[in-house]
């Protein structure tokens, strides 16, 4: 039996996938991406979704995410069920609680970095005072308070990382989801973002799922799920050498 | 707020550049062509804007100044009778035929009969006091300077109207006409020149009034008695725009004029939108990004249709600047043109829609903006 199959709801679980499908229809085509995957992603933790391209990951996380709607199962994040919001409620959702890093930084050309943090900020309704503070307060935790004047055309592909993961910090939100951040990096920047992400779980208490094939990140992720075809082959804790067995 | 719409719009200045050229070259066209076709059709209400007479008295359904008939002469004492009359004068107005010393054929012309004497109303502020004063003597006409060569004719020399003699004693400026030429003369002039025997009155009565702001209420007191035969009233600016708009609507010259208003706005909508859609695929992924985020597709809407705006704006700025330089330019070549608020107001107007038009075309890309895609 598949290990990730058995899993419960646990209280503490941030996120939590039922039976979940999707499939896509590429011209007569129909793929199953997603067949009837159980999941639960703890509090908290840096989980890491590894397996090889085209194995579902990415989709899983934008169905986590709520970027993506289910063909059949259901979703829940921090307690609301996904598949019952409709799309401004989603959209208010992921406002409130989420965060995205992507592997292309995909920050406006003519804002500095600052203001790339600042922007999001605008639209939570929080005061223009309390927006700089946190926008401050998140470049200044990436290590880029001396650069935050820059345009992205003015800093490297590390850097440029680091201010999209300070948008993403910056909102505080409860879960952070990561698709392949350090895929575009070379191997300083990329150790760097991952101990970033790994800080953010400790100390802010952040959910983070992060979607990637690079193996850096496995010794530090709290956990570990490898994928393959749309399902989870195993599920591992490697600071507690807790192997396959389910949590 | 971060001014996302300005600061893209600023620093990627070159994208936004095609889309501002056309709507300020779209801007442009409008604009001078309003300015053309106004400069060329205000010449057909010349007879009442270069004259300083408050109120016409003309014949009832009058559609131009040209297309007068007589009215009875003694409609000028009904007239006078009004306590807000300060003076009223005759005009007469005569279609002819102009055959000219030099070989020309027969040109059309539009004689001009008015009052010679130096307070005269008709023509005052066109017709310079010497030359008004030359109109007393038998048989004298005067014409504006451009005509001399279609005439055939110069200062000094006699020429035939509808076959009796005149001579021209002077020429002038501003006096142009369209579909013809506007020879002035004196009154008694005029009415030897009208070959039709039933026309006895004159085709006008002009009358200037102790307040001039009271136009339109004295015109439309004057209206109604029958007792002299038919006439009606207008106040002078009602009816340079009935002679105007005569023109401009009932010949298809204003039909044109539209036509190619419609075709500007559609070639500029086009490159408008084509450009302002391209410029916003180009930040695609970054509104996707954002949309993960959680601002809503309608806050990212907002910076497409501001975008939009300040396009609109400049390529409205850039439009003006030019425009003003290139009236200035065919004033003082003689082309005819003229603005007033109304055709300004027409252009900014079209404009900002086209800009608008554009904008929304351009929002609508915007659904590609899916944050999914990011995720493959």
């Amino acid at each position: 039996m598949h290990p990730a199959t058995a899993i419960e709801q646990l209280p503490a679980a941030a996120l939590f996938a039922e039976s979940i499908s999707k499939s896509f229809m590429s011209g007569h085509q129909r793929t199953q991406v997603l067949d009837g995957l159980t999941l639960s992603i703890d509090a908290g933790e840096l989980t890491l979704i590894s397996g090889p391209s085209g194995c579902g990951k990415s989709t899983l996380l934008a169905i986590l995410s709520g970027l993506q709607k289910v063909d059949s199962g259901r979703v829940q994040a921090l307690g609301s069920e996904l598949g019952q919001l409709d799309l401004r409620a989603l959209e208010r959702f992921r406002l409130q609680h989420t965060g995205f890093v992507f592997q292309g930084f995909n920050l406006f050309p003519a804002l500095s970095a600052f203001e790339q943090v600042e922007l999001p900020l605008n639209h939570m309704g929080l005061s223009r005072n309390e927006a700089r503070r946190r926008a401050q307060q998140s470049l200044e935790e990436v290590g880029l308070a001396h650069r935050m004047r820059l345009r992205p055309s003015e800093l490297s592909g590390g850097e440029k990382q680091r201010v999209a993961i300070a948008r993403a910090l910056a909102k505080e939100p409860e879960l952070l989801f990561a698709d392949e951040p350090t895929s575009a990096l070379d191997a300083a920047n990329g150790q760097m973002i991952i101990d970033i992400l790994h800080r953010i779980a400790r100390t802010h208490g952040t959910t983070v799922l992060c979607v990637s094939h690079d193996p850096r990140l496995v010794v530090h992720a709290d956990r570990v799920l490898a994928m393959e075809d749309g399902r989870i082959l195993s599920d591992q804790r490697p600071d507690t050498s807790d192997n396959g067995t389910p949590s | 707020m971060v001014a996302l719409a300005r600061k893209t719009l600023i620093y990627e200045w070159r994208r936004f550049l095609p889309a501002m050229l056309a709507v300020g070259f779209a801007g442009l066209l409008q604009l001078l062509q309003i300015a053309l076709v106004l400069g060329i059709f205000g010449s057909t209400s010349l007879y009442i804007t270069g004259s300083s007479a408050d109120v016409w008295v003309g014949y009832p359904g009058t559609q131009s100044v040209g297309s007068g008939r007589n009215i009875d002469a003694d409609v000028e004492s009904r007239i006078l009778m009004d306590p807000a009359i300060q003076r009223v004068e005759p005009y007469i107005w005569v279609d002819g035929d102009w055959r000219g010393p030099r070989d020309t054929g027969g040109v059309s012309v539009f004689v001009s009969g008015i009052d010679p004497r130096p307070d005269g109303l008709m023509f005052s502020k066109a017709l310079p006091a010497d030359l008004r004063a030359r109109l007393a003597e038998p048989d004298a006409v005067v014409v504006d300077r451009s005509a001399l060569d279609q005439l055939g004719v110069d200062i000094g020399q006699t020429a035939t109207i509808n076959g009796h003699q005149v001579r021209v004693v002077g020429v002038s400026s501003g006096l142009r006409a369209l579909g013809g030429v506007n020879v002035l003369c004196s009154l008694d002039t005029a009415r030897q020149l009208d070959e039709d025997p039933a026309d006895i009155g004159p085709t006008y009565l002009v009358a200037k009034l102790h307040d001039p702001s009271q136009a339109n209420a004295v015109a439309v007191r004057l209206r109604g008695s029958k007792a002299f035969g038919p006439y009606t009233t207008w106040s002078a600016k009602d009816f340079a725009q009935i002679s105007v708009r005569y023109w401009l609507f009932d010949t298809g010259a204003g039909a044109g004029v539209l036509f190619l208003a419609g075709i500007v706005f559609l070639v500029g909508a086009v490159i408008t939108s084509q450009t302002l859609i391209a410029a916003v695929n180009g930040s695609m992924r970054e509104y996707a990004t954002l949309n993960a985020l959680g601002v809503g597709v309608g806050a990212l809407r907002k910076v497409v249709l501001e975008q939009a705006f300040w396009v609109g704006a400049l390529g409205l700025l850039g439009a003006g600047l030019l425009g003003i330089v290139l009236m200035l330019l065919a004033r003082s070549q003689d082309v005819p043109v003229s603005l007033n608020i109304r055709a300004v107001l027409a252009c900014i107007i079209l404009v900002m829609g086209l800009a608008a038009v554009s904008g929304l075309a351009a929002m609508r890309s915007m659904r590609r903006a899916d944050p999914a895609t990011l995720l493959r």
